[in-house]
């Protein structure tokens, strides 16, 4: 049986540097955006990097899935719930203190296996393989590697691990087996790093789809999207579900509009991204950047603007079906989440 | 003879929005009353431009062009380049690293210019004294 934790938390690398006695002190390196969003969260071309990965999880048909997000970003919970479709992560204190108690607690239930990831990078490679490379090798840990060097994604023993040890152990025991990872590699170390995974996905430079009809091609519609009939879609380019482009607009050159946005009269968007939710105005030029709501960052010059005008840009109303989302687990342990192979349960509130 | 007018270097306030605008606009309507007027705007302390204060430069510049003369900006930061190219005005100004540089640009030619040797339509129609003389 396999199991699976995805982490929203700081960089294992930080954790390696680290000694115990100070485990306190782990840095945040800023893979976010502005407000302080994980890149691995933001919505891109339909869904987050976050929900892909669980959703390929669930559908691999892996046995139990646990999602945490670490305390650190508890500024912007209610984004990274939102980010997570398929069920919101569970918020603990430190997510990579209780990863051994959830892998004994897999071991306990009969899962011999579990592939622990930081989400953060986008990666395409074959999961099955690389448990069964894992297998192969007879090692209790095994890490991925691509050209650049280690990507936080582990697969473990179980058996291997055990509660009350040092935060990490398991996962940097130095005879780890190293997993080549040949596909698609994004890190999302920064922004420019986003715009760099849409153009490659809109371009079909990786497997990475957006979400929605490709209704001509090179332009993709997610589900309730509107484009007045005077504007003007140019491919590659994607408008996410529930946005609406205004007459005489232009969206080109491997732009995204992300859901529930609006891209006001006349507007043109060029090589850029416009967040969820997001309001652009009337008549202006948005190129080489990246909108979130009242921010805005030019990558060409790599300046952030807070721009407090309404008229300019600001936040779309949130729809209420997703305002009102919120994460059923209260903030302690891992809570469990298991797919329909299952044949273990947990009580509520059962400590993991 | 060649003369320079006076360039007017004016400094904006750090914050460019509807409130600071209309006081900034005070200071600079009289300077854009003469004929020909030459302003720099050194943007050096601007930390934030709004809409409000782009339709303020725009109407600045209108109205210099209008006594057919100039407005030019100066030490855009980064953050004011953006939303120059945002409301797709960063072409209507021209735009220059410093003051004096903006400054240099109004004046065609310097004062101690050199004075072409004899009337201006010689050039045209010859020495023309010299042959109402032969003549």
């Amino acid at each position: 049986m396999l199991g699976a934790i995805a982490i929203v938390g700081p960089e294992a690398s930080e954790l390696e540097r680290v000694s115990p006695d100070t485990r306190s002190t782990r840095a945040v390196r800023s893979e976010r955006f502005g407000s302080g969003v994980p890149l691995a969260c933001l919505e891109v071309l339909g869904r987050s990097t976050l929900d892909r990965v669980v959703g390929e999880w669930r559908q691999i048909g892996v046995d139990a899935i646990t999602l945490l997000a670490d305390s650190c970003f508890a500024s912007v919970r209610e984004e990274i719930d939102q980010s997570a479709r398929e069920f919101p992560p569970t918020w603990v204190e430190d997510a990579w203190g209780s990863v051994p108690q959830i892998l004994k607690h897999y071991s306990e239930c009969g899962i011999d296996a579990a592939v622990v990831v930081r989400v953060a990078a986008h990666i395409e490679t074959d999961s099955v393989e690389a448990v069964r490379f894992h297998r192969e090798q007879g090692r209790p840990v095994t890490r991925a590697f691509d050209g650049e060097g280690s990507l936080d994604v582990w697969i473990v023993d179980t058996a291997s691990t055990g509660a009350g040890e040092d935060v990490g152990a398991p996962l940097f025991l130095e005879d780890s087996a190293r997993y080549s990872v040949d596909g698609y590699v994004n890190r999302l170390a920064d922004p420019s790093d986003l715009r760099r995974l849409v153009a490659d996905s809109l371009n079909s430079r990786c497997q990475l789809r957006p979400q929605g009809a490709e209704i001509r091609p090179g332009v993709w519609m997610g589900e309730g999207a509107e484009v007045d009939r005077r504007a003007r879609i140019v491919g590659p380019a994607f408008i996410g579900r529930q946005s609406k482009i205004e007459e005489q607009c232009l969206i080109t050159r491997s732009s995204n509009v992300e859901s529930n946005c609006q891209v006001d009269y006349g507007t043109v968007v060029e090589d850029s991204t416009i967040l969820p939710n997001t309001y652009v105005g009337i008549g202006l030029d948005v190129s080489h950047s990246i909108v979130n709501r009242t921010r805005l960052l030019n990558l060409e010059r790599n300046v952030t603007v807070d721009i407090g005008d309404p008229g300019i840009i600001r936040q779309n109303r949130i729809p209420q079906e997703v305002a009102t989302r919120q994460s059923p687990f209260p903030m302690g342990w891992g809570r469990v989440g298991f797919t329909q192979n299952a044949k273990i349960s947990l009580e509520e509130g059962q400590d993991v | 003879m060649l003369i320079s007018r006076p360039v007017v270097i004016l400094q904006m306030p750090v914050q460019l929005n509807l409130e600071s605008a209309r006081t900034f606009w005070q200071e600079l309507e009289p300077l854009l009353e003469c004929h020909r007027p030459r302003v720099v705007l050194d943007c050096s302390q601007v930390t934030y431009i709004d809409g409000a204060g782009v339709e303020m430069l725009l109407h600045s510049l209108e109205e210099a062009m209008k006594r057919d003369g100039d407005l030019k900006l100066a030490a855009v930061s980064p953050e004011s380049e953006v939303m120059l190219e945002l409301m797709r005005v960063d072409r209507v100004f021209e735009v220059f690293k410093t003051s004096e540089e903006a400054a240099r640009s109004f004046g065609a030619a310097p004062v101690e210019a050199v004075v072409p040797e004899g009337p201006w339509y010689a050039p045209v129609f010859g020495d023309v004294e010299g042959l109402k003389q032969a003549g």
